[in-house]
């Protein structure tokens, strides 16, 4: 079974670039102008630290690190999950979904691959050049344990990313509507791009422990710039590597029950 | 004039009645305050004063509540998704065949949706928020009434901008970049997260006039009486000018694009 599911998973994947890339001067026009957008975000963030020199203890450089590693986090995490799971909220209403389950193949698999979304390349690209201008700016020693942590740090915070978001979308096939959960996430996600520090004690605590995306921004980046993080402290560095796996565990178990729950919307 | 009518009305209703989605949108909103409102507290903080640049962090914490809550109330993305859905599905054509103006029945649905988003998130935002943190008042009489009038010229301004960039979808057949590069020039150059008193020079000079300063910097400055009676009686006129730019631009696109449609749906 995971033999077939691995044979036919890069076949669904290039099936759905090659879609994608048909009308390839609307895809990259579209790219820039996602990289325009996330830009003018960095600029304005950038206008403020010119201004006032410091955001809650951390300086540009910092900063800069901080957004590019929840940028970088997030578009990997969403081009696994984000399209295909806010869409399956569709597939319940039109009964399409009744379809996957029929296939011998896992549906969630199915979704995930047979949509893998290639459109994150723009937020890629900003987020690299940037993540490598910060790495060089910060005030920081680099070692080959810093380094590791940094990208062991951006893999679970890409796994937790796309587990929240797969939660979230399961939640369709109980409840039939779920994406109004995801304008909560991104309400939630456009504050990580700002030390966790700054806001107040019920936002910090939410955005550790019920949506917990500090864990894919500034949790993992103030741990290694050796930032005080709010309630985690010392156990900021460890709390970064094991949520990932941890929330990816907590989505199988939503997935498994949400599927169980599902009873069809459909006509 | 009805048909426009019943179109808000039946914009508004569709939206409130789906609950779990209106209590998510408030808690959302009550987010993005709260937050925006930490942002301004933490850079005060961070320089150790409560006055910057002759503005007090009271000041910027009402600017943030009335940028964040009041004037984002209205969403650019919606104007232009929908355009551009009528055009991938080929529900533009119809439009042709109505005796309606498309352009007005999409004003008239934003009429709609902004007044869904005033009851259920401005207003109780604005309540909660104040209740929080202390609004400040207007400066005086005279700029609260102003603000209105600046506030109802801010939506018709966005909703303008919105429609000019979603029609230019017929000529690229797509919407998604469009709204994203509108994104991009307002989150930068409306001052919804940070007023043009902290822009760098020449930045700041450019910021103040282009059309996206009137969205949410200067319904904002009149508010807390940053400028004199005679500045803000000038800045009301520009706007308005803007606004009929805008509103030709949109006209003549519309005669331009009713003469394009190209229909692929079965």
């Amino acid at each position: 079974m995971l033999i077939h599911h691995l044979r036919v998973l890069p076949l669904l994947v290039r099936m759905h670039v090659r879609s994608q890339m048909e009308y390839c001067g609307a895809f990259w026009l579209d790219r820039l102008a996602q990289i325009l957008s996330y830009g003018s975000v960095f600029a304005t963030i950038g206008i403020l630290l010119a201004r006032f020199d410091t955001l809650g203890g951390w300086t540009w450089p910092e900063l800069a690190l901080l957004f590019s590693f929840q940028l970088l986090a997030y578009s990997l995490g969403a081009a696994m999950s984000f399209v295909q799971l806010r869409d399956l909220e569709e597939l319940v209403r039109l009964g399409t979904f009744d379809t996957l389950l029929v296939k011998p193949f896992s549906p969630w698999a199915y979704l995930v691959f047979s949509g893998l979304n290639i459109g994150y390349t723009g937020h890629v690209i900003l987020a690299v050049a940037l993540m490598g201008w910060a790495v060089l700016s910060v005030d920081f020693v680099w070692s080959v344990w810093s380094a590791s942590f940094l990208i062991a740090a951006l893999i679970s915070a890409t796994l937790l990313t796309a587990a929240l978001i797969t939660m979230i979308g399961a939640t369709a096939l109980i409840w039939v509507r779920s994406n109004h959960l995801f304008s909560i996430f991104f309400g939630f996600w456009d504050l990580t791009r700002y030390p966790l520090n700054i806001f107040p004690g019920g936002i910090q605590t939410i955005l550790i422990t019920a949506v917990p995306l500090a864990l894919t921004s500034s949790v993992p980046v103030g741990a290694l710039l050796g930032k005080p993080i709010p309630s985690l402290g010392d156990w900021a560095g460890l709390a970064s590597l094991v949520a990932g796996p941890i929330w990816v565990l907590i989505a199988i178990v939503h997935w498994r029950y949400a599927t169980g729950k599902y009873q069809g919307a459909g006509g | 004039m009805s048909a426009y009518f019943a179109f808000a009305r039946s914009s508004f209703h569709s939206q409130l009645a789906y609950r779990n989605e209106v209590w998510a949108n408030i808690f959302g909103k009550l987010v993005q305050v709260f937050a925006r409102v930490a942002i301004w507290q933490a850079a005060y903080a961070g320089v150790s004063a409560i006055v910057v640049d002759g503005v007090s962090l009271q000041q910027m914490v009402t600017y943030a509540l009335l940028g964040g809550a009041v004037l984002g109330a209205t969403r650019p993305e919606r104007i232009i998704g929908e355009i551009g859905r009528s055009l991938k599905t080929g529900d533009i054509a119809v439009w042709l065949l109505k005796p309606l103006s498309y352009p007005l029945y999409l004003f008239a649905n934003e009429c709609g949706s902004f007044g869904y988003r005033l009851m259920t998130q401005v207003i109780p935002t604005i309540a909660f928020t104040a209740l929080f943190y202390g609004m400040l008042p207007p400066a005086s009489l005279f700029d609260g009434l102003m603000f209105i009038a600046f506030w109802a010229l801010s939506f018709t301004l966005l909703f303008l901008m919105s429609a000019l960039f979603g029609l230019v979808a017929f000529w690229l057949m797509t919407s998604f970049s469009l709204d994203w590069i509108l994104g991009a020039l307002l989150q930068l150059f409306s001052g919804l997260l940070i007023p043009f008193w902290f822009f760098p020079e020449p930045l700041a000079t450019i910021a103040r006039h282009l059309p996206f300063a009137w969205v949410v910097y200067y319904p904002n400055a009149v508010y807390l009486g940053r400028l004199s009676t005679a500045d803000v009686w000038l800045h009301f006129g520009l706007g308005l000018a803007w606004a009929a730019l805008f509103l030709t631009g949109v006209l003549w696109l519309w005669r331009c694009a009713s003469g394009r449609i190209t229909v692929q749906g079965g």
